[in-house]
């Protein structure tokens, strides 16, 4: 086994006074996917922004193949971590295929001098991004609108242009925050399929998401965030059968809620009786 | 679909639309003040009786009257996009009208200049009103057709001669609307209104054209023909001074606009692509000046050397630069209304420090006299007028010619960075700063270089500015010019090369057509502004993400161009409409 391409050690973030995050760790191997779920307000996104840059931990350190990751987004971009946002954030007002050169930025190298005079070496390299950009919409299965606005795509392809955007960056780790909110069963299927594809192309992946089902199907390895700290990692097969994973998603079972409600009832009767005793 | 109104029967829209040119025409030629107006019969004659001499329309009312029957035209038969064009038309009629309301009643002083007063009507611009009301009227009750698309499959001929009829059209109605209404002065007291309403005319009918398509269409054909449409544009800047337009006065005007033209175009770096607001941009402007005057052996420079003029321009624009990077760099830290506040605040350092003779570079309240004039290799003076191809110009069109190469030359620089790396980041960082970050963009540096290139182009903007008017006082750079560039470029279109140019144009122009308002020029300046805004917020020639569209027709045009005449059947394009 070679080491792991990300590793994430003792993660801990505290707002103020607010402990986000407290101690999480996560490990991705390369080639892997894994997947990250909680219930809202798990620290899910928080730990997403630990691992780009956007973020400074309070504590603990995320390596990338071994070295330590800047702490600017930009340059975490550069060492090879792209990412997509939960709520889409796409340029609007940019064509795709522009979103997608704008992903090609870091990895092109072309001076104001040169961008001014536009000699054969700039317009070979421009041409060579709009090439790739325009091979990775197909890839992404948009390719058909590379010349519409970004924000008049159909809210799928604006996923997907997010995700062909992040690839344009040639990242390592690809890291994807609910790349299927609001989308139908069809589209979230075509979702698993690009990720898998995505995959296979050496990029490991870290999804975070809603839909257990969908993370099931989709990753090696599941890591359960509940409220700041790491519930649970295992094996997708391990985690969904996990009492501690169940309980966090759907609460106690209807039993032992009940014994609880019945305690509850039994210490307001007592203070009642006290109340009404004095 | 929407609620059945009065508006929305297709038979009460065609009757106010042919009710509303006919009245246009009509209003063209009534009397339009019940008595002379104290400067003198406006314009012309503004009171005529249509019975006395019916074929003697001048100034507005000609305008009037042609709009009118164009309008009549449009309502009668049946034009594409007939309620667009027909809106545009009416909006013109209407300015026109409320123009020469606002104008005849304040200089008479009162409404019985525009109505009746003993004895004598003079209903021409309340008719000309009630005309615009109703062709706008006759427009509401459906929604606006889709501007239709000409087809631009032409053979290459017929397009360069297309684009060459356009763009000499152009240059006419630039050479018109610089003359509209004369210097101004005592000669010709009624300059302002002139020029307002020729500019009501002229939107007017630019927003006919517009509603016909006719502006795509120009505009998609010299996509197609990028190199041919930039030799032909240039050759018409450069010809202007062959028409009406070229006197010396006319070439000082046009020179001047064309220096804010070209700042405006650096700002547009800063303000359209990136999205930064900067509020004391002209002081980038100023420094390139000053730099020119110290280095250019004026009489009052302390370093009293004379470089040669593009070694002036080159040094101008480097500690232009250097100085716009030093304003950026607050951008760091610094996001959005603060940055604002800060370039606010270099804008009046510099205002105040050029005011204070800092260094003795600026002359203080003396400002900096007697640069020397530019001199052709065979030594004639920039100042002094020249005779080329048998026509004699007006001094001071060597300037002009100079600054055209200027503004092309920006615009150059400006497209090139807008379509490149720099230029996508750029953008990317005025949509959405942190997705920006997060796509490996720099965006610390990326925005200091745009403050760095904008200053670099004001700077050479400034250098030929001190050139060419001979004198460079810290008035030139005050906050009021700041305010007007930021204007230009929004007003033209935020990101947009014409629009700034527009802009810039239209902003510089207005106050030297409009002295004799004095009082009321701002105001009026303002409420232009504030309309324009209400209803063009996108501004009047925006960015528009043409490429989209041209997708398809670009290899189209080349294939035209590779085989000339080509009349093989083309491949069809699904996309393509074939022409109304």
């Amino acid at each position: 086994m070679t080491a792991p391409i990300l590793r994430a050690q003792d993660v801990t973030m505290v707002f103020g006074g607010l402990t986000a995050l407290s101690e999480v760790s996560l490990t991705l191997d390369r080639g892997q996917i894994v997947g990250l779920i909680g219930p809202n307000g798990a620290g899910k996104t928080t730990f997403f922004n630990c691992l780009t840059g956007l973020y400074t931990p309070t504590n603990g350190q995320v390596l990338l193949d071994g070295t330590q990751l800047p702490s600017d987004p930009a340059h975490v971009t550069i060492a090879g971590i792209a990412r997509t946002f939960q709520n889409i954030r796409l340029f609007p007002n940019m064509t795709a295929v522009e979103n997608v050169m704008v992903g090609r930025h870091a990895r092109m190298k072309q001076g104001p001098i040169a961008t001014i005079f536009r000699g054969p070496r700039f317009r070979k390299g421009e041409t060579d991004a709009r090439t790739r950009a325009k091979e990775l919409l197909d890839f992404a299965g948009i390719g058909r609108s590379g010349d519409e606005l970004a924000r008049n795509l159909p809210y799928g392809d604006q996923r997907r242009l997010e995700i062909a955007r992040a690839l344009a960056t040639d990242p390592k780790v690809l890291l994807l925050d609910e790349p299927t909110a609001g989308m139908n069963p069809q589209e979230t299927e075509a979702t698993r399929q690009l990720i898998f594809k995505i995959r296979d192309l050496g990029i490991s992946v870290v999804v975070i998401e809603h839909d257990t089902k969908f993370i099931f199907s989709l990753c090696d390895h599941v890591s359960v965030l509940v409220q700041g700290k790491l519930l649970v990692e295992g094996t997708p097969e391990a985690v969904r059968t996990d009492p501690r994973v169940i309980e966090a998603y759907l609460g106690k079972p209807p039993e032992e809620v009940q014994a609880e409600v019945q305690h509850a009832a039994e210490l307001v009767g007592e203070h009642g009786d006290k109340g009404v005793g004095q | 679909m929407s609620e059945k109104t009065f508006f929305t029967n297709p038979a009460v829209s065609r009757v106010l639309g042919v009710a509303g040119a006919v009245l246009a025409v009509i209003a063209a030629m009534l009397p339009w003040s019940t008595f002379l107006l104290n400067k003198g019969a406006y314009p012309d004659k503004a009171t005529l009786q249509f019975f006395d001499a019916p074929f003697e329309l001048t100034g507005f009312r000609w305008e009037l009257l042609i709009i009118g029957v164009v309008a009549l035209v449009c309502a009668v038969a049946k034009v594409p996009a007939q309620r667009r064009v027909l809106r545009g038309l009416g909006a013109g009629i209407f300015a026109i009208g409320l123009i020469n309301f606002g104008f005849i009643a304040s200089a008479g002083g009162g409404l019985g200049a525009v109505t009746a007063l003993d004895g004598t009507f003079a209903f021409g611009s309340v008719a000309a009103l009630v005309a615009g009301v109703l062709l706008v009227l006759a427009t509401i009750g459906q929604p606006l057709e889709e501007i239709p698309r000409w087809s631009t499959k032409l053979p290459t001929p017929v397009a360069y001669l297309g684009l060459v009829v356009s763009f000499a059209a152009l240059l006419y109605v630039v050479s018109l609307t610089l003359t509209a209404g004369g210097q101004g002065g005592a000669a010709s007291p009624y300059s302002g209104p002139m020029f307002l309403s020729f500019l009501g005319f002229a939107g007017g009918m630019f927003a006919g054209a517009a509603g016909l398509g006719v502006l795509k269409w120009i505009s998609r054909l010299s996509e197609q023909h990028r190199v041919f449409s930039i030799v032909v544009l240039l050759l018409c800047a450069l010809s202007l001074p062959f028409t009406d337009a070229g006197s010396e006065y006319w070439m000082t005007v046009a020179a001047n606009i064309g220096v804010y033209a070209a700042t405006a175009i650096g700002l547009n770096i800063v303000v359209g692509l990136a999205g930064l607001l900067d509020l004391g941009y002209v002081a980038f402007l100023g420094i390139g000046a000053f730099v020119a005057a110290n280095l250019s052996g004026a009489a009052a420079s302390q370093l009293g050397i004379h470089l040669p003029f593009y070694l002036v321009v080159i040094i101008s624009a480097a500690i232009a630069g250097i100085f716009g990077a030093i304003v950026g760099s607050p951008t760091l830290r610094v996001r959005g209304d603060y940055l604002a506040i800060v370039t606010l605040a270099f804008g009046e350092i510099f205002q105040i420090a050029a005011r204070n003779n800092i260094g003795g570079l600026t002359g203080g309240s003396n400002a900096m006299p007697n640069i020397p004039a530019l001199e052709w290799f065979d030594g004639t003076a920039f100042n002094e007028s020249i005779t080329l191809f048998g026509a004699k110009l007006p001094s001071g069109v060597l300037y002009y010619f100079l600054i055209v190469l200027l503004i092309a030359a920006v615009m150059t620089v400006f497209a090139n960075l807008k379509n490149s790396r720099m230029g996508r980041a750029w953008i990317a960082i005025r949509e959405d700063e942190d997705a920006a970050r997060a796509m490996g963009i720099k965006t610390g540096q990326a925005k200091i270089l745009a403050f760095l290139c904008g200053a670099v182009l004001a700077g050479i903007a400034g250098a030929v500015f001190a050139h060419k008017t001979s004198t460079v006082s810290y008035e030139s750079f005050l906050f009021m010019e700041s305010v007007t560039l930021l204007a230009a470029v929004i007003l033209g279109g935020m990101g947009s090369i014409p629009g700034a140019v527009l802009g810039a144009s239209l902003l510089f122009v207005l106050p030297e057509k409009l002295r004799e308002f004095s009082d009321y020029r701002l105001l009026i300046f303002g409420l232009a502004l504030i309309l324009i805004m209400r209803f063009r917020p996108q501004g009047l020639i925006p960015d528009a993400h043409r490429r989209a569209e041209l997708a398809g027709e670009d290899a189209e045009g080349h294939t035209l161009q590779d085989k000339p005449g080509g009349d093989e059947p083309e491949q069809p394009k699904p996309q393509e409409v074939p022409a109304r």
